[in-house]
């Protein structure tokens, strides 16, 4: 995960130990990995775990992986995200640390819809105040639009409740993928009560 | 927040820079086409997205490989679609024939679509009905190479068992096209010049993807399981055994290309690991799965005439067969289920 030079590993490594002297174990950081079907959650999750990504399955229920990273234990709950099954997802609301959304910045043809569930993700209760990392992912493909583009349209400078980062990336490449989650591993503790 | 993606939904010029060549995505994209017989030649996508979109009686054939294809409102059109790395996404589609092989098969909000598949991992359907499914069955020269570029193999191919979002009780929203269906009565060949140049073959024997019964009812209860190991000559002597067994009236039911560890090859090999374990780590093995009666000795006396030289594992009995498939398909399924 976040593929860091040694120095990074280094250091992630002699905190852990650290901790572990301490006996104080590496925060667990709980994520909730969300967005439409066919966005690339998953294989957003695989890469986070540096695991093959050739080879992956449209998600029928949830994937959860974890991984360590900077000092801290990252718990990636992947949810499924057709729109029949979209309802199911305030199942995992709860404790929720940080909200990634991905978006597939390439399918045009959805933007609104996807626009839509993101508003409502952020007019929920139940994760209110938490920081919010959204991916507009798969800048690898043509018709991709870029990141500024797409954060106007969604509107997110009107956010206010809450931190929150847009990031290109192509999760397939890995690319602005460790950017990302080095906002995450800032903003771990910034949920707004 | 509010969402103003409306204007931005409406696409536009937009140049994108690969390399250091501009390429326009209109060259990427097939949109509001009535009637029209349209495609692209092997070489003309080379693995960029494709956006099919708004078209009506049309045919459609994209013969080479792409990242990804998304076909938006399409009515009674018949479409081709080679190798793609990534995802194929339907929606809102209606009465079309396809023939497509891809990573991912999605679709959402279709009626009657009736598609000869490649699919790498289980295909998916949303709100649709009336969905049919076949075998992909088809041949051109370029596609063996375009299936390498899309990086899917020809023995990964699931595409009788679709997970169905939005079940019905009491009724089902896909099922299985008819054995004999004959592809070029869903899909005909090209009519125009220019694609015409492409030398396609829609007979079974030809098909780059190996025909397999998948789902469909068996004939027989006795199976036997062959695997050949990773080497120059996999693929070649995987189809000579294919072209072997069915020509002797034999069934193929499943193929699969998967890597195998050392506990793996124990639970599927059992008293013959140890010599097939310094195999594995040459490459990913490629499994055959053949049914009918007989099929164990058939094999047999085959891998023995034809393939002397070559390390290659079959059953050994009709009882032993259906534990070897079974061993194999559980380690298969979880090694590439995620």
């Amino acid at each position: 995960m976040c593929p860091t030079p040694w120095k990074y590993r280094l250091l992630e490594g002699l905190l852990s130990i650290l901790r572990k002297l301490k006996s104080t174990p590496d925060q667990e950081v709980r994520i909730l990995l969300l967005g439409l079907d066919n966005a690339g959650k998953t294989t957003l999750l695989k890469q986070l775990a540096s695991e093959d990504i050739s080879h992956i399955t449209p998600t029928q229920g949830f994937n959860i992986k974890s991984v360590q990273s900077q000092g801290f234990k990252l718990n990636v709950w992947d949810i499924g995200g057709q729109r029949k099954i979209r309802p199911y997802w305030r199942n995992y609301f709860e404790n929720t640390d940080i909200l990634i959304y991905v978006i597939d910045s390439a399918d045009r043809k959805r933007f609104e819809e996807t626009g839509q569930e993101l508003a409502e993700l952020l007019d929920e209760e139940k994760l209110s105040g938490v920081p919010v990392l959204i991916f507009a992912n798969k800048q690898d493909l043509l018709t991709a639009a870029p990141a500024s583009e797409i954060a106007e349209g969604l509107n997110l400078h009107t956010i206010r409740d809450r931190v929150w980062q847009i990031q290109s990336c192509s999760a397939l490449s890995g690319e602005g993928v460790q950017d990302g989650m080095n906002w995450v591993c800032k903003n771990v503790n910034a949920k707004k009560k | 927040c509010k969402c103003y993606f409306n204007k931005l939904s409406q696409g536009g010029r937009v140049e994108s820079a690969v390399g250091n060549i501009i390429i326009d995505p209109k060259d990427y994209t097939f949109s509001g086409l009535k009637g029209e017989t349209v495609g692209r030649l092997p070489g003309k996508v080379a693995g960029q997205q494709f956006v099919i979109q708004d078209c009506e009686n049309c045919s459609i054939y994209i013969f080479d490989h792409s990242a990804t294809i998304t076909i938006d409102d399409c009515i009674n059109c018949q479409i081709f679609l080679g190798p793609i790395k990534g995802s194929v996404f339907f929606r809102d589609c209606k009465d079309c024939k396809c023939i497509v092989a891809c990573q991912q098969f999605r679709t959402r909000d279709c009626r009657r679509l009736e598609v000869f598949l490649c699919c790498a991992t289980q295909p998916v359907i949303e709100s649709s009905t009336g969905m049919k499914f076949g075998c992909f069955q088809y041949y051109y020269p370029e596609l063996a190479l375009q299936f390498k570029d899309a990086g899917l193999s020809i023995f990964n191919n699931t595409w009788s068992n679709i997970h169905d979002f939005t079940p019905l009780s009491g009724e089902n929203n896909w099922g299985l096209l008819p054995e004999n269906a004959v592809v070029q009565d869903y899909v005909p060949l090209p009519s125009s010049e220019e694609l015409k140049a492409v030398r396609v073959s829609t007979d079974a024997m030809r098909s780059i993807i190996p025909i397999t019964r998948g789902r469909r009812q068996r004939s027989s209860d006795e199976s036997c399981l062959v695997v050949f190991f990773a080497g120059d000559y996999t693929t070649a002597n995987a189809r000579k055994l294919i072209d072997e067994m069915t020509g002797k009236g034999f069934q193929l039911v499943q193929t699969k290309e998967v890597s195998m560890k050392a506990e793996d090859a124990q639970r599927v090999f059992q008293q013959c690991a140890s010599e097939f374990i310094p195999l594995l780590e040459k490459g990913p093995v490629v499994a055959l799965e053949f049914n009918g009666d007989g099929a164990v000795e058939g094999c047999q006396s085959i891998v023995t005439d034809v393939f002397s030289g070559t390390k290659v594992f079959v059953s050994e009995s009709k009882a032993s067969a259906s534990q070897d498939v079974d061993n194999f398909y559980n380690f298969a399924d979880m090694q590439m289920g995620m």
